[in-house]
């Protein structure tokens, strides 16, 4: 399983997540994500739902899959707090989220995340480790 | 890696020019910000723009730059309308994010007695923190796309403000060109229920008093006097800006690609200023500057009503009307002169505030012999200021200035200085109440994390690019 580590910035804030092969380098970056949003408080889990990202490349579609996690919260008010991927190639990726609808009067968010921006933003292979580093806009 | 910089002067910094670089950088700071700059990445960020196509003039920082994401935090820079590009990272997500200031015919005396009440009040009529949003406002698409092409102008027609408001907005509330078809339908989706919302992270609605006037022609201008309460709002374009810029990346990214520019970071993407992708951007970034206009609007017409609610006085009383409202993340077409010749560019100002000076034409003619106001917002614990326009600033910023104090701590930096410490109460032990509705947003807010805005405001001042006109005090606070 990755590890993720947060990475300083001054205005905003940095993700750099690991993991063994494509598919778990995205469920550790979507954790990374959860834990910015949210720190350590996840509210329990209440349904699932599938998404379906394209992207040119892995970067691109990196940048998609975290910020299919902002537009789902924002747009449709669904905080997605678990993650899976069913297939995952160089430009698409499907999957699942885990979560529960976002109730402003019961749940509160550690801070928001406008968007995953593609600063520095970097999908890397050596040797089997997978690496990738971005930075979100607070 | 190293940056190149040579001291101009007590508060110009160059970047000579070098490797890809196509013009100078100009950084405007003190010795003491320029050696915290070094530490991180604005410097490299200020290089990073000279690169990009048809550039005119230096890439520009302001002395409130750090490091952003593409274009620095404070970065200002113009680009030919016939060889240069629009690049959606030097306007950033928050489009139009920008700030408003009420001014009042109430004194700090007066409305002390009900400040707790009254903060309440704004915190309960103002929503703010994601997921909120006022129960009484619901738009169709349709009005949505009305929105999007009227900016403020829409609000007031709804009944939210008056036209005397839109004569104070830059602009005039509305940004010509937008094509609200060209917001896609998940922006439409992402930001149609965030309209009349606050947001969160640096996002505010500040109760202030004027405690110190530093230009009286000025101030009396702009209609501010000793002991008077202001109200600042800080606000955008919500998530219908962040969804337009995200879009507009990818199609930047291809575009680039196609039209063979090199890009030192991929979030520098941009397009021709003449080609059709980027005319589609700013036709876009238009509809969503044009909504962070009316977002501003709404909120004021909240804080109007929380005003008369808990004071009990009508909008006669009170005077709450609008000094001015201006963007700090936008790219406009401008008339700059450059070598003695006029011409038409695209400037981008990625926080940074127009700053027009004493005459200009786009200016209120209440204002037009002092010059624009400008809105430069510290921290939550200290001060604001208002500044005005200089021709200092259109000669050699493009009438640009700073937009704020500037970050000086990481949020993680923050939050441990915060560690242990109610802030809350320590606030309120310096006559601030406060209100915030997301968990780290006071940890990750405090006072120290931001430069002292005063220092910001005083390069400013020192380098001719804006006038410091007064200084506002805050008094109550609410916070996403």
């Amino acid at each position: 399983m990755g590890r993720f580590r947060l990475l300083e910035h001054t205005a905003d804030m940095g993700l750099e997540a690991t993991g063994t092969d494509p598919a778990d380098l995205f469920l550790t970056a979507a954790r990374g994500l959860r834990a910015i949003l949210l720190g350590r408080r996840i509210p329990p889990l209440e349904r699932w739902e599938t998404v379906e990202v394209r992207g040119a490349d892995r970067e691109e579609l990196l940048v998609g899959w975290l910020g299919e996690i902002l537009f789902r919260l924002g747009a449709k008010g669904f905080l997605a707090t678990e993650f899976a991927i069913e297939e995952l190639s160089e430009t698409i990726l499907r999957g699942r989220f885990g979560g529960c609808d976002f109730d402003p009067d019961h749940h509160s968010l550690e801070r928001e995340v406008k968007a995953i921006t593609w600063h520095r933003l970097a999908v890397t292979d050596s040797g089997g480790r997978w690496r990738a580093r971005l930075y979100v806009d607070l | 890696m190293s940056v190149k910089i040579e001291r101009v002067d007590a508060c110009r910094w160059r970047l000579p020019r070098e490797g890809a670089m196509r013009t100078d950088g100009l950084v405007f700071a003190s010795a003491e910000m320029i050696h915290a700059l070094q530490q991180e990445q604005a410097l490299e960020q200020v290089r990073n723009v000279a690169t990009l196509p048809g550039i005119v003039g230096p890439s520009l920082a302001m002395p409130d730059i750090h490091w952003g994401y593409g274009f620095p935090i404070g970065g200002v820079a113009a680009f030919d309308a016939e060889t240069g590009v629009v690049s959606p990272g030097g306007v950033g997500y928050d489009i139009n994010c920008g700030v408003r200031l009420l001014r009042s015919a109430l004194t700090a005396e007066e409305v002390g007695p009900h400040l707790a009440k009254l903060v309440d009040t704004l915190f309960r009529n103002v929503p703010s923190g994601i997921g909120s949003h006022r129960q009484d406002l619901k738009l169709t698409v349709q009005e949505t796309r009305k929105v999007l092409k009227q900016g403020a102008r829409w609000a007031v027609a709804q009944g939210f403000g008056s036209t005397a408001d839109l004569d104070h907005i830059e602009a005039g509330g509305t940004i010509e060109g937008a094509e609200p078809e060209l917001v896609s339908e998940r922006a439409l989706e992402r930001g149609r229920g965030q309209l009349g919302t606050l947001g969160s992270g640096n996002h505010f609605l500040e109760i202030q008093r004027v405690d110190k006037i530093f230009d009286a022609e000025a101030a009396e201008a702009l209609g501010l006097f000793p002991g008077q309460i202001t109200v600042s709002i800080h606000t955008g374009s919500r998530g219908l800006g962040y969804q337009v810029c995200d879009d507009s990346l990818r199609t930047m990214l291809r575009a680039s690609r196609s039209y063979g520019i090199e890009l030192p970071d991929k979030q520098l993407c941009c397009a021709p200023l003449s080609s059709p992708e980027g005319k589609d951007y700013l036709a876009a970034m238009a509809a969503a500057a044009n909504f962070a206009f009316a977002n501003r609007q709404l909120i004021t017409a909240w804080v109007r009503e929380s005003f008369e609610e808990v004071l009990q006085l009508g909008p006669g009383d009170l005077c709450l009307s609008v000094v001015y409202d201006v963007c700090h993340n936008i790219a406009k077409w401008e008339t700059h002169t450059v070598a003695g010749r006029e011409r038409r560019l695209c400037v981008h100002r990625k926080g940074a505030t127009r700053a027009f000076p004493p005459g200009h034409p786009q200016l209120p003619a209440a204002y037009r012999a002092v010059g624009q106001p400008v809105l430069i917002p510290g921290d939550m614990g200290r001060y604001s200021f208002v500044l005005v326009g200089t021709a200092g600033a259109m000669a050699e910023t493009f009438g640009s200035t700073c937009h704020g104090a500037g970050r000086l701590l990481s949020r993680h930096a923050a939050k441990r200085q915060a560690r242990g410490r109610n802030i809350e109460t320590e606030l309120q032990a310096r006559g601030i109440l406060v209100r915030a509705a997301g968990r780290a947003t006071l940890a990750e807010e405090i006072p120290e994390a931001y430069k002292d805005v005063a220092e910001v405001v005083e390069i400013v001042a020192a380098a001719g690019i804006g006038k410091i006109v007064a200084r506002l005090r805050p008094l109550a606070v609410v916070k996403g």
